[in-house]
């Protein structure tokens, strides 16, 4: 019995004497089980450990409690609970960064409220919150003789996957990822900076007709990131008109590879598998969106996707991992092609303002036909860090083009706070639900916990390295871009363009209500 | 009065015959698979489950121990009501309700989740428990029936001892038939505590004294069958008239059984739920007409004036006592607690050794104890010494 | 310490339930319960649960129609009621169920005899049993009763991140129930747990049936102690009244049938 009542005491050290002495009590009973050899199972009211916060006399308020929902369907993210410590650091980034939880009114409506941008996945310490995975059934692909497993690589991917074998933060690994990938047994490796390049094309195209025809909405928003795309439908739906209705890159690509590329290399649609490298898991939800059946009606066959599964660079780097490949070691490879060819402005898509610099880059010569002089290439004042950056272009004939830039969706909801209001006038605003842009996003490897602004800088830092001794760094320079709008396309804005390279948008302002702010 | 030779010399006597064999093997069988059980777990053994915590094991305990009732139910005719003519009954019944307490003991301690703990209810004082009433009861009734059977094996071991024992006997009788009617009705009435769980047609106040009204005739029913399988096993002469009598007093108290049973369920308004074509009604109305309905016309009836006919109708009502046991505790459960429970084998095989076992020490406490033959005898200090003829024991 | 109040209990509002499950994790943390193992999608936690010994408390999920006929997603919490007048405790054969001086309802399994019948008993099937144990016991929540002896409110309710869970005292909760429901009538108008088995100490307010949650609502309002105690007050009646009757009974019926003629009558 002394020995039962050593062991409770030790085991409830840091607590109160007020519970020692009523579990004492407990314990003279409890030591006759201890005498009949049994274990004795919990002890009365508990005595496990829980974060310090929430071990306050009574209901104190408290900053930092509990965690996000996740939906068991959520196509982006799984949690396990046997890792959750219930450090709250998925509610801050919800919360605060994100500004999706804490935003909308209770009760729910009938959605856990998710944008699947997957930052909770990258801030929480334990990994509890961690990606949906797409492994198997790429496995599954890759193993059946049958298919011809396609993987395209987005522009962050290159600049973090290194990280995962022990490189420095933001090391240029584009060659042996290509590499990799192909020891893999990935068939062909193509290059998502093409479907950017032609993402330029589109939207810049549309932000052109929306500027000269002065009647259209402005400012036009980019659409390339379904964390972005989610959270407007659910919290501002009014601006759906603005949003461009050019798809992302991936979904782009996916529509491209089984129509233009399979008929260019004579391959049967149906047998193309098409697999993407992600820096980001809101891509997952984005390839599960129901509008995105491009594919399966240009072919009138309801079983095809446009894209059929999507790897997280932290699942890249375990599928590598298990197959034994050490990414460091690989010789440097080309893209294949075609399709894999690109320009800087499409490899600077992965950082935030990228997309907005490579837009104005085009858009100039879309407008004036005529190059950006080459010294005005660089738009540092889109580049970095900073929540909101804005900008202005002169572009002769047309004015000036006033361009603002955010990434982070609490820095996103300022700014349409202030469209709204109609306090801005900007024509052209890109918006990354990741803070930093894909560079951080939510499935790039776990480098610093929560990631650090260091780990963000090194990786832009290499991107925009890499921009700088581009050859080509114009979108509609890029010729394979010229020989896909000449061989198959027709031109920016043609119908089968509109077809294959444009989208619509639903409001989900049913699913939510949000909450005021004043 | 006679006894038989090895008796005479106090000697115990028992051929172990083949079918004997095969008794004591299948017990030895069970004894393992209860050691086996003991050390494991009821996880390893049984296919209990948190939607299911009760299964077959509670319901082989509470139809052992509502037939046990025989032991009761013939003592209260005999001793409290001085029925003479049931007298000779008395010590076969007390033998086999004893067994059969045996049993349904065993199998509660392996059915408790802690057998280690098996005495903590003694001094609980629960008083609110049904459960406890019936835990306490029925450690008490058997204790009563030992000192019963302990009685019997001075008197043909050491008969003048004899006199120290039997002055408290008359007081242990009464206790011994007082004790049943708490924990037969307490078996009931733990399903009182379940209002919203258990199907309306059983759910009721009166299930308590549904139960203890049942388990009195199905005692007796016991008692015909038992009667009339040993009688012709030790080919002893077998007194009709009795057993005629036996089934006729089933009949009544059935009948008055079965009026309960209606006004019961009329009072409740649970009538609809008896005729819905569900399975629940459909058990209910099986219980009532193979059980009840089945028994009373037989007994009330020429047809047990014949030795088939008794054993038919007692047949009829153990089985009906079976199927009013499984009702309570399956049928009348699956719609709250769902369908995911099937007894695991080892729930299974542990039973029919137990009853071997039990029918072994029958045969053996027959033939070396004054059960069948001492009828006249018993407790002679409470009933007045009357003289009765006895029967001789004739081992085959 | 805090000066004791045996009145304690939570109040669970469904509208304000993100379904995070925060507080099944919390249960886990401060009670050392282990997870089942997860399926090779990792994805066995959440709401793939039921009420186990190692799950104290799930929540669980359901679409439901509120009341404009819209499709809604409503989460429950289950644990432990703890009950005023509990039913597990009135069935204890072993007394190993009580209430302790926080008011929680607890169990100490070196009493338990394993009887399982607080498990069938209890009207929300709350207690479970470690079945996989040689020696096991009742599992079940206890209401974080080492928290709130020292003056803490539950795990549960400590770490819920929206106040769906508020720890109180009980009158005070029933109070606040109320007044939120006579503020807002898309509440149901009824404190779940008020008067359910005699009363709860954790109430719960929805704007959905509560049916429709999972809960039941054939709980009588009668505790079930009642229902047994219509039953056991008999018990002494039965002994001291049967025993006086049975033993004059049998003097009666003997000296009657010795009168009637030296012990040979049938009656
Ligand atoms: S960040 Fe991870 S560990 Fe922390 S509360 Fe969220 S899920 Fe749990
Ligand atoms: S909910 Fe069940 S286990 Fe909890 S106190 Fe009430 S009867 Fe007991
Ligand atoms: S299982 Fe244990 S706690 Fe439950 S009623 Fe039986 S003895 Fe009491
Ligand atoms: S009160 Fe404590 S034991 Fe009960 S469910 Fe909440 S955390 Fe678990
Ligand atoms: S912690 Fe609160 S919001 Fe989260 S599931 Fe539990 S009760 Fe609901």
């Amino acid at each position: 019995m002394k020995k039962q009542t050593e062991k409770q005491q030790k085991k409830r050290e840091p607590k109160k004497l007020s519970r020692r002495q009523f579990l004492g009590a407990v314990a003279a009973t409890t030591a006759i089980a201890g005498l009949a050899g049994c274990d004795m199972g919990e002890n009365t009211g508990g005595s496990g450990w829980l974060p310090k916060q929430y071990r306050s006399a009574a209901n104190w308020p408290i900053q930092l409690k509990g965690r996000v929902p996740v939906d068991p369907e959520n196509p982006s993210i799984v949690r396990r609970d046997d890792a959750c410590i219930l450090c709250g650091q998925c509610i801050e980034v919800c919360q605060n960064v994100q500004n999706i939880h804490g935003y909308y009114e209770l009760p729910v409506k009938n959605e856990f409220m998710c944008v699947n941008c997957g930052q909770c996945a990258l801030w929480c310490p334990t990994a509890s919150i961690y990606e949906r995975s797409h492994i198997d059934r790429v496995r599954e692909a890759i193993l059946n003789p049958d298919m011809t497993v396609i993987v395209q690589t987005a522009p962050a991917t290159r600049v973090s996957i290194g990280e995962e074998f022990g490189l420095d933060m933001g090391t240029w690994m584009e060659g042996q990822q290509v590499a990799a990938l192909r020891r893999l047994g990935f068939d062909v490796v193509l290059d998502t900076n093409f479907a950017a390049d032609l993402t330029i094309m589109e939207e810049g195209t549309e932000l052109v007709k929306r500027v000269t025809s002065g009647s259209a909405v402005l400012p036009q928003f980019t659409s390339c990131c379904p964390g972005w795309v989610k959270f407007l439908e659910f919290f501002y739906p009014e601006l759906i008109p603005n949003l461009s209705t050019a798809k992302s890159p991936m979904q782009m690509f996916g529509s491209m590879l089984k129509t233009y590329y399979a008929k260019k290399q004579n391959i049967d649609p149906k047998k193309i598998y098409s697999v993407a490298v992600m820096p980001c898991i809101s891509k997952k939800m984005e390839a599960s969106r129901p509008e995105f059946k491009t594919v399966a009606e240009y072919y009138n066959d309801d079983s095809m996707k446009d894209i059929d599964a999507v790897l997280s660079v932290r699942e890249f780097a375990i599928m590598l991992k298990e197959a034994g490949i050490d990414l460091p070691s690989l010789p440097e490879e080309d893209y294949d092609s075609i399709m894999g060819e690109a320009s800087g402005a499409g490899l600077i898509f992965g950082s935030t303002g990228g997309v907005m610099e490579a837009a104005l880059r085009s858009a100039y010569y879309l407008m004036t036909g005529t190059n950006l002089p080459e010294d005005k290439l660089d738009i540092k004042a889109v580049r970095g860090l900073q929540g909101i950056k804005e900008a202005t272009v002169n572009v002769p004939g047309v004015g000036d083009v006033k361009v603002a830039v955010c990434a982070g969706l609490s820095n996103a909801r300022a700014l349409c706070e202030m469209v709204k209001a109609g306090k801005v006038d900007y024509h052209f605003i890109e918006v990354m639900a990741c803070p930093g842009g894909c560079i951080s996003g939510g499935g790039q490897p776990r480098t610093t916990v929560p990631p650090s602004d260091d780990m963000r800088q090194k990786r832009l830092e290499s991107i925009y390295a890499k921009d700088a001794i581009y050859k080509l760094r114009m979108s509609h320079q890029n010729p394979e871009i010229l020989q896909a709008y000449k061989e198959f396309l027709g031109e920016p804005g043609s119908h089968l363009a509109e077809d294959l390279l444009h989208t619509y948008y639903i409001s989900r302002a049913e699913d939510v209500t949000p909450k005021k702010f004043n | 009065m006679k006894d038989t030779t090895a008796q005479a010399k106090n000697k115990i006597s028992f051929k172990i015959t083949p079918a004997r064999g095969i008794l004591l093997v299948l017990g030895l069988l069970s004894i393992c698979l209860i050691v086996y059980r003991l050390i494991n777990g009821l996880g390893v053994t049984t296919n209990l489950n948190d939607q299911w915590p009760w299964g077959l094991w509670i319901f082989i305990d509470l139809a052992a121990i509502a037939l046990a009732g025989c032991g009761f139910s013939i003592a209260v005719i005999t001793h409290v009501f001085h029925i003479k003519k049931f007298k000779p009954l008395t010590r076969r019944a007390l033998l086999l309700s004893f067994l059969l307490y045996i049993v349904a003991l065993l199998i509660l301690f392996i059915e408790i989740g802690r057998w280690d703990n098996f005495y903590t209810p003694i001094y609980s004082f629960a008083f609110t428990s049904p459960l406890y009433e019936v835990f306490m009861c029925i450690v008490l009734y058997f204790l009563m029936q030992a000192i019963e059977l302990l009685d019997i094996s001075i008197e043909r071991f050491n008969p003048p001892a004899r006199s120290k024992i039997s002055k408290i006997m008359p007081v242990v009788v009464i206790i011994a038939c007082l004790l049943p009617f708490g924990h037969q009705a307490s078996l009931g009435a733990m399903y009182l505590g379940m209002p919203q769980k258990l199907s309306a047609i059983w759910s009721s106040a009166f299930l308590p004294w549904s139960f203890l009204i049942n388990s009195f005739f199905a005692g007796l029913a016991v008692v015909v069958l038992e009667y009339h399988f040993f009688s012709k096993h030790y080919r002893q002469p077998k007194d009709n008239a009795m057993m005629t009598g036996l089934t006729r007093v089933i009949a009544v108290i059935m009948l008055g059984y079965f009026v309960l049973k209606i006004i019961d369920l009329a009072a409740r308004g649970a009538f609809g739920l008896v005729f819905d074509g569900s399975l629940e009604g459909n058990m209910f109305l099986l219980e009532m007409v193979i059980g009840v309905i089945i028994p009373i016309i037989f007994g009330l009836s020429s047809l047990v004036k014949k030795t088939s006919g008794q054993i038919f109708m007692a047949t009829f009502v153990v089985i009906g006592l079976l199927l009013s046991r499984f009702n309570v505790i399956f049928v009348g459960m699956i719609k709250t607690l769902g369908n995911s429970y099937v007894p695991s084998w080892i729930e299974i095989a542990v039973i029919p050794g137990l009853f071997a076992l039990a029918i072994f020490i029958y045969l053996f406490a027959v033939e070396n104890l004054p059960i069948f033959q001492a009828a006249n005898r018993e407790y002679d200090a409470f009933a007045g010494r009357e003289k009765h003829a006895g029967y001789e024991v004739v081992s085959k | 310490m805090t000066e004791a109040n045996t009145n304690r209990g939570v109040l669970f509002d469904v509208k304000q339930c993100i379904g995070c499950g925060s507080c099944t994790v919390a249960c886990k943390l401060w009670n050392d319960l282990g997870y089942e193992k997860p399926d090779v999608a990792g994805n066995a936690h959440g709401f793939d649960v039921e009420l186990t010994d190692k799950n104290w408390t799930i929540v669980t999920y359901n679409r439901e129609k509120d009341a404009n006929g819209k499709d809604v997603l409503r989460f429950l919490k289950n644990q432990c009621m703890h009950c005023k007048e509990p039913a597990c405790i009135s069935v204890c054969f072993a007394h190993a169920l009580y209430i302790d001086e926080n008011g929680a309802v607890v169990c100490d399994p070196a009493k338990c005899a394993g009887c399982r019948y607080c498990m069938i008993a209890c009207p929300y099937s709350v207690p479970k049993y470690e079945w996989d144990k040689v020696f096991p016991s009742i599992q079940k929540c206890q209401m974080c009763d080492s928290k709130i002896a020292a003056g803490e409110a539950t795990s549960c309710s400590a770490v819920c991140p929206t106040g769906a869970l508020t720890f109180g005292d009980r009158d005070e909760l029933l109070a606040l129930a109320k007044k939120k429901i006579a503020a807002d009538p898309s509440y149901v108008n009824h404190v779940y747990g008020e008067t359910e088995g005699g009363g709860t100490r954790w109430l719960y307010i929805s704007d959905v049936p509560f049916e429709k949650l999972g809960l039941p609502i054939n709980v009588p309002n009668t505790p079930i102690n009642d229902y047994l105690h219509g039953y056991l007050k008999y018990t002494p009646v039965v002994f001291l009244g049967g025993g006086a009757l049975f033993a004059a009974l049998s003097i009666y019926t003997k000296r009657r049938a010795k009168v009637a003629g030296h012990g040979e009558g049938d009656e």
